[in-house]
């Protein structure tokens, strides 16, 4: 039991509530939140320190013990995701300080900002699927009221689309909350992991399951942002102001793919069943054919939307579909294809056991590094971009790509931070986006050895993917940055400087990832292992089955 | 009396209704942390009783009657403004305040279980006995917490019928 643990959300929390109390104070509520930020990323840095330098944290809310207390569990997975989070969040509120007018800042716009921040940091952290649920909310109510910022027509119709599709999404979420713990009793996800792999010790039925995680799965699926729950994404994006976006796509919808790694991969993976024609083993299987489908429509019809795209926003928001395609393209890939050599574990004591995660050839682990690693440059990159919409829409007035042009020529410095975020989506080395790519196809490479149907299809796939980001991101630079001046870039005279030392910051960090990927490549693969390693999490959590035997 | 104003008979019953909704809703929001009620419902009660006062004596009459002010004329809705809390009544931003406070009292009390050496949140109860009438009194920590969400749920609800109301 360590403070460090919620350190993150409280320092977060204290800052929302410190912003509202300042909000008379426009300057003074600005250096709050700026150094709110920063507390955030020590606390985040700590954490993952402590995290990757010893074993999984764990932290019971009031001291009520587990399963009946709330939990939160720091262990690598959560501590590289809260990690990545901070990266984007403060790059975000600092580019905001100086984006957003004034008036608005002084409104509504820090607390909320937050309070997402909270929210995200909430979902990382938990250890029960019912708080899961809570921190969804608190990070989906402040997202609500950002994208409506500009409160224009336009915002207001994106936001109501969003806010309705994510209202219902929550619907179905709490329902199958509801139906978990009516058919499993528990609501924690280690003791959920326990009672799904020993069901007749604890006098459940299994089947069920299947169903409530499916409904489970489509509303991360939806939070994430993948085909055929995309469709609230491009107008939200676009609607947002370029902070925010960059936040829902650096940040947010790395919650979603979070939740899936952690719920499909950790907890529902360790029920065994037959599942007919899915095949007999994990409830894994179940759902990698239908995450290998999503992710393929993803890849495609994000990558030929975004293609088709004039607006700066637009197209970063279709690219960012695509780019989710290829997140969980090999999550779809490991968990297709069933574990060799997976024996059990036996945890709390030797009490139980468990089904391991992860087999003897090391392909699930390389799946989920994979995973990580393309979220990471997704993260870093897709957040780049934004702020670079948003700093030439700052400068310029429009993010239209027909009424810009010759960016290069006045303005090298932004035109290189763009050209930096769009090969680095592409995968050139050495940029982060290199090596995510590359991982990807050695996932699917090393798949083809024992399923080469599937592993065909993911390689096809990801080249297919690959050349249409090419397509899309030399579009969006032959037209705005290339060419001859436009009238409207001739004109412009403003120089946003705070804006674009931030750009060309987060730029420089793309670089550096992918020249030290070394300790990055590390960390992810701790993550990935922590993913697999049922025993640690459970004995971490440490649920206590006292009244269950009596 | 004009069209709009409403009947003696609302105003009269109103008078008498509003003090036994604001008694009702801080019983229930002492007895919250272990039986029905809480800061909620007791917030949620107490929004009611000024809701209905806006109602039926309009929404000036709380600055004016109540806190002794005088209510600045607003912009109407649609008019120019330069700055957008001018088509509000004045008090808002005490409401807005109300709800910060609020968060804090509800932080606050987490964090100083924290401060105490206790987990985040945690609780605790003390029994006071020998009190005259009440003979035991039952002193809950997380009473805290809930006059936190009690402040919340007022600040909030009451900004949103100020700011709505006035439009």
């Amino acid at each position: 039991m360590s403070n460090v643990v919620i350190a993150p959300m409280l320092v977060a929390l204290v800052t929302a509530i410190l912003t509202l109390v300042t909000r008379a104070r426009p300057r003074l509520q600005r250096t709050v939140s700026l150094f709110g930020g920063g507390g955030y990323v020590v606390a985040v840095g700590v954490l993952t320190w402590r995290v990757f330098s010893g074993p999984v944290l764990t932290y019971q809310l009031s001291g009520w013990t587990a399963p009946y207390g709330i939990t939160l569990v720091a262990d690598q997975l959560a501590a590289f995701m809260l990690a990545m989070s901070a990266v984007v969040t403060i790059a975000a509120l600092a580019f905001s300080t100086d984006y957003i007018e004034a008036f608005g800042q002084q409104i509504v716009y820090h607390p909320l900002f937050h309070l997402m921040v909270v929210g995200v940091t909430g979902a990382f952290l938990t250890g029960d699927i019912f708080n899961l649920f809570v921190w969804f909310e608190v990070m989906l109510m402040p997202s609500y009221v950002l994208v409506v910022f500009y409160s224009g027509p336009d915002h207001t119709r994106a936001a109501l689309q969003y806010t309705v599709l994510n209202l219902i999404g929550s619907a179905v979420m709490l329902l199958a909350i509801g139906g978990i713990y009516a058919t499993t009793g528990t609501l924690n996800m280690a003791d959920l992991a326990v009672r799904l792999s020993n069901p007749e010790a604890f006098g459940i039925t299994v089947g069920p399951v299947v169903g409530l995680a499916a409904l489970l799965f489509a509303v991360f699926a939806l939070k994430a942002g993948i085909v055929p729950f995309h469709f609230w994404v491009p107008s939200a994006y676009e609607a947002a102001p370029a902070p925010v976006s960059a936040m829902l796509a650096g940040v947010t919808k790395k919650v979603g793919v979070y939740a899936i790694i952690r719920l499909l991969f950790t907890v529902f993976g360790a029920a065994q069943l037959d599942l007919g024609p899915f095949g007999d083993g994990s409830m894994l299987l179940f759902f990698g054919p239908i995450l290998l489908v999503m992710a393929i429509a993803s890849a495609f019809l994000g990558g030929f939307g975004a293609v088709g795209q004039s607006n700066l926003d637009r197209l970063l928001a279709y690219s960012s579909i695509a780019q989710v395609g290829f997140i969980v393209l090999p999550l779809a890939i490991v968990a297709t294809i069933p574990l060799t050599d997976g024996g059990t574990v036996a945890v709390l004591g030797g009490e139980f056991t468990v089904p391991t995660g992860a087999g003897t050839d090391g392909l699930r682990v390389l799946g989920i590094v994979a995973a990580l690693l393309y979220a990471l440059n997704h993260a870093v990159a897709k957040s780049l971009l934004f702020l670079v919409s948003g700093t030439i829409n700052a400068a310029v007035g429009t993010i239209e790509t027909d009424e810009l042009g010759g960016l290069t020529r006045s303005r090298p410095y932004l035109s290189g931070a763009f050209l930096i975020g769009g090969l680095s989506l592409v995968g050139i080395p050495p940029l982060m986006g290199f090596f995510g790519k590359l991982t990807v196809f050695d996932t699917a490479a090393t798949a083809m050895a024992t399923n080469g149907t599937v592993g065909e299809i993911a390689a096809v796939t990801a080249l297919g993917g690959a050349i249409l980001t090419i397509a899309y991101v030399s579009k969006a630079w032959n037209d705005a940055f290339w060419g001859t001046e436009s009238m409207a870039v001739v004109r412009a005279t403003a120089q946003p400087l705070a804006l674009l030392s931030i750009v060309v910051v987060l730029a420089l960090v793309l670089v550096v990832l992918g020249i030290g990927l070394d300790p990055v490549y590390e960390g992810a693969h701790g993550a990935a292992s922590a993913a697999l390693d049922r025993g640690a999490y459970i004995d971490a959590v440490g649920p206590s089955y006292a009244e269950v035997q009596s | 009396m004009t069209e709009n104003e409403p009947t003696v008979i609302a105003r009269t019953v109103v008078r008498i209704v509003v003090p036994i909704i604001l008694v009702t809703a801080i019983t229930l929001l002492l007895q919250g942390h272990n039986a029905p009620g809480g800061g909620f419902i007791g917030g949620v009660l107490t929004a009611v009783a000024f809701a209905l006062i806006y109602i039926i004596y309009g929404l000036d009459y709380f600055e004016t009657e109540i806190l002794g002010r005088t209510a600045l004329p607003r912009a109407l809705p649609g008019e120019p403004v330069e700055d957008e809390t001018q088509q509000r009544p004045g008090v808002t931003k005490e409401f807005s305040e109300v709800l910060a406070i609020g968060l804090a009292i509800a932080a606050g009390g987490g964090i100083a279980a924290i401060a105490l050496g206790y987990p985040f949140l945690s609780q605790a109860v003390a029994f006071v006995e020998g009190i005259p009438l009440f003979h035991e009194i039952e002193v809950a920590s997380a009473l805290v917490f809930d006059l936190g969400v009690y402040f919340v749920v007022v600040g909030g609800l009451l900004t949103i019928v100020a700011v709505v109301g006035a439009e």
